[in-house]
């Protein structure tokens, strides 16, 4: 049979659900006799191959128009995308953010901080540009499987690729794999 | 009354007519999900999470107000309430800041169990991101707004329970906002600092500023003890975290307070910043030098035991334990007939009328009449009760010296000379309950002896023991200047014995058992350490004669050890029986 193949990429993210996915330790071996992970973050291929995957895996907030470019193409690439972590789920640490508005938060990440000398906001047309309102991927793409967590733990991952790889969808998250705090 | 049979999901439920869908769910076990609904208070149906099918019913009807009648039949988790529920959820988690991940509460509110329950994995609806204000101004809590629901617990609490009405909402719709008195701030309003709203608060928007933070709610510890501040010995619950004391909160199936505790009760009495005494001292050559215990209860027992009873005095705070009372007349009045035995509340005048009233005869009362006491000040949680029943149609009547903050509560106050005038209203009522505090004088007591027969009679002393302390014959005379020999039990006392110490003949042998340096430790020629009230257990009897029970929350510090530990010790260096005695208590009638 034919491995799944397996993208993953991260928005505004912390990298945390990253280390939590890899943190499945010796089970990551197990999971590798039934998929291939083709592109992530961590790796050398970054983009999710466009003649498509199986599981799409984002996590990360929606920040800024490059993270839109990048949840569009993996929703576009894959035919089951998952949200990963509490960021691409609520819009989590990232969307404390909006609380202030993202003028006054670049305005004070750039400008303001006790170390910044001739401080200037980017504005290079290279990089994407802030939103006004950081928000969960569910609101820029459809999403197929939501797994909160700040991060998922291991087990939450196996049992969502695990589910994925037998079928058994739409997903229901079992309480024991359900924890956003 | 007879029952009516209702169906609840197909199950045949018998149930009284007046019960709400709730109760009569909660009464076979069925669960219905809540969020502003609190076994403590009345329902307003405010949340609408309790949604359920009544079948007939246009519409989904809260379960918390709805009630029963004969052959209703009720859907609580039809696929229509789910949907409801969800959806009511969804809209909770949309107004304001519910990010669990950052919240004091995580792991213990009741919206994350619903959200939890119910599957909200995402938010439906954009997020929103107005900021609210956070208000740190009381000394113990804090209001968070922007984690509030505006279930309004909180305000019935303040209302219905504590009687403050401090808290209300104000605006309506999506502008409601939770405020204090005319919108001010907490510490500037008329909140007592009693922390009930705290305790009822389901999500993390009132939250206790010294725990905040050090523990997950679903990793800590209860253990159930009663308070020692005052006389009323409210239960309460110790929270802690492996071992270490986070918070103290109200314990709603507690006999005398019902989960009510005030400022003193539920956050003073974990800030004692004294010096513990962790080991037995010696007083040598003018410095207290560390003792081993074997020695320092010798030299206790040689003391005690070769003093003439004329010189011999025992000073006891009544904050002990039942246990270390009885042990105390064992050892200085039954066998070493110590002629000077006192408390640390000074002579208390023997109580006129046996406690046949209880604190929760209040409640019932038509008629308060208030004599000679000030439970704002010395019992709070006795002054809640009072003006709970004052706001259900009580009158409160006070015969006083000198106003009291509960005076503005009463219909009528009258000097002591004028008692005979409050007697006669008291005549006139159907169930008058008359308070008295240590006050009470000789010709008012009298004066009430009219109404004994009539009126519930409750007294409030001074201690959480002095109930047993006077039936154990403990609080007669003490003058500390005829004394060559002195035992005195400071215990917790704080500031009370201050004085004591300059009074002590010079000459006299001090012992001190004692949780807190003092300067009376420093005046002490031996000093026993104690336990404090977290770290003992025991029995108490409180002002209105109710039985009760303390348990240790944590281990005795260093090498102090509980009251009775060191009095049944003692007793066994002195050769008597060191078996549990048991108070003689004055009953009911008797």
């Amino acid at each position: 049979m034919a491995k799944v193949l397996i993208a993953t990429d991260w928005l505004a993210a912390c990298a945390g659900c990253h280390m939590s996915l890899l943190d499945l330790d010796e089970r990551l071996v197990e999971l590798l006799n039934h998929v291939t992970f083709t592109s992530s973050p961590v790796t050398d291929l970054k983009h999710p191959p466009e003649s498509g995957v199986t599981v799409g895996v984002l996590t990360g907030a929606i920040s800024n128009t490059h993270n839109i470019e990048v949840a569009r193409r993996m929703r576009a690439r894959s035919t089951y995308l998952v949200a990963v972590g509490d960021c691409a789920t609520f819009g989590g640490i990232v969307a404390a953010r909006n609380l202030v508005g993202t003028p006054a938060a670049l305005k004070r990440a750039y400008l303001e901080t006790e170390s910044t000398v001739d401080g200037l906001i980017p504005d290079s047309p290279e990089l994407g540009m802030p939103l006004p309102t950081v928000t969960g991927v569910g609101d820029v793409v459809k999403v197929d499987i939501f797994l909160p967590g700040c991060p998922p733990r291991p087990e939450d991952f196996f049992y969502v690729f695990s589910e994925v790889l037998a079928g058994r969808l739409p997903l229901v998250l079992p309480s024991q794999h359900f924890r956003y705090d | 009354m007879s029952s009516i049979a209702i169906t609840i999901n197909g199950q045949k439920v018998s149930t009284q007519p007046g019960q709400t869908i709730l109760q009569a769910a909660q009464a076979s076990g069925i669960d219905i999900p809540t969020l502003c609904h609190h076994p403590a208070l009345a329902p307003i149906g405010a949340c609408r999470v309790c949604l359920v099918e009544v079948t007939g019913q246009r519409t989904l009807q809260p379960a918390c107000t709805f009630p029963v009648a004969d052959r209703m039949e009720i859907q609580t988790e039809s696929p229509k309430v789910v949907r409801a529920r969800k959806f009511v959820l969804e809209l909770l988690f949309s107004e304001r800041n519910h990010f669990c991940m950052a919240c004091e509460m995580s792991g213990g509110c009741e919206l994350q169990n619903l959200g939890y329950r119910y599957g909200l994995d995402h938010w439906v609806y954009p997020t929103y991101t107005q900021r609210f204000p956070v208000d740190a101004s009381p000394a113990h809590h804090l209001m968070d707004h922007n984690r509030c629901v505006l279930c309004r617990r909180c305000v019935r609490a303040c209302g219905e329970l504590v009687a403050n009405h401090t808290l209300d909402l104000r605006q309506r719709g999506a502008h409601a906002m939770l405020c204090a008195d005319m919108d001010v701030p907490l510490g500037d309003s008329s909140c007592v600092g009693c922390g009930t709203c705290v305790n009822v608060c389901p999500t993390g928007a009132l939250i206790d500023k010294r725990s905040a933070f050090m523990a997950r709610p679903d990793a800590v510890d209860r253990v159930e003890t009663i308070c020692t501040q005052c006389s009323l010995g409210c239960g309460l619950n110790v929270v802690m975290h492996r071992g270490h004391v986070l918070r103290l909160e109200s314990s709603w199936n507690a006999p005398v307070n019902g989960g009510l505790l005030c400022r003193r009760g539920r956050f003073e009495a974990l800030e004692d910043r004294r010096t513990r005494i962790l080991e037995p001292l010696i007083k040598e050559k003018g410095r207290s030098v560390p003792a081993s215990w074997t020695w320092a209860l010798a030299e206790t027992a040689r003391r005690v035991f070769n003093e003439v009873p004329e010189q011999l005095g025992l000073l006891t705070s009544t904050r002990l334990t039942s246990e270390a009372l009885g042990l105390l007349q064992t050892i200085f009045a039954k066998h070493l007939r110590s002629a000077q035995r006192g408390t640390a509340d000074g002579q208390t005048p023997a109580l006129p009328f046996t406690p046949c009233g209880k604190l929760a005869d209040i409640a019932g009362s038509d008629l308060i009449l208030l004599v000679a006491a000030d439970p704002v000040q010395d019992q709070p949680v006795a002054s809640f009760l009072i003006k709970r029943a004052v706001d259900q149609g009580a009158r409160l009547v006070t015969v006083e010296s000198r106003p009291t903050e509960l005076s503005a509560f009463a219909e009528a106050t009258f000097k002591p000379r004028d008692v005979g005038i409050a007697v006669e209203l008291v005549m006139a009522a159907a169930r008058p309950v008359v308070i008295y505090g240590g006050g009470l004088t000789k010709s008012g007591a009298k004066a009430l002896q009219k109404v004994e027969s009539k009126a519930k009679f409750i007294p409030l002393v001074p201690g959480v023991n002095t109930v047993t302390a006077a039936a154990l014959g403990l609080n007669g005379r003490f003058d500390p200047a005829a004394c060559s020999t002195l035992y005195i039990v400071a215990g917790e006392e704080n500031g009370t014995l201050d004085d004591l110490a300059a009074r002590i003949n010079p000459t006299a042998f001090v012992i001190v058992q004692a949780c807190y340096a003092s300067p009376l430790t420093e005046r002490a020629d031996l000093v026993l350490p104690m336990a404090t009230w977290l770290e003992r257990s025991g029995s108490f009897t409180n002002t209105d004669g109710t039985q009760l029970r303390a348990h240790a929350a944590l281990p005795p510090s260093g090498q102090s050890r509980p009251d009775w530990d060191i009095l049944g010790r003692l007793a066994e260096r002195l050769g008597l029986d060191a078996g549990p005695a048991k108070a003689e208590l004055p009953r009911c009638g008797a």
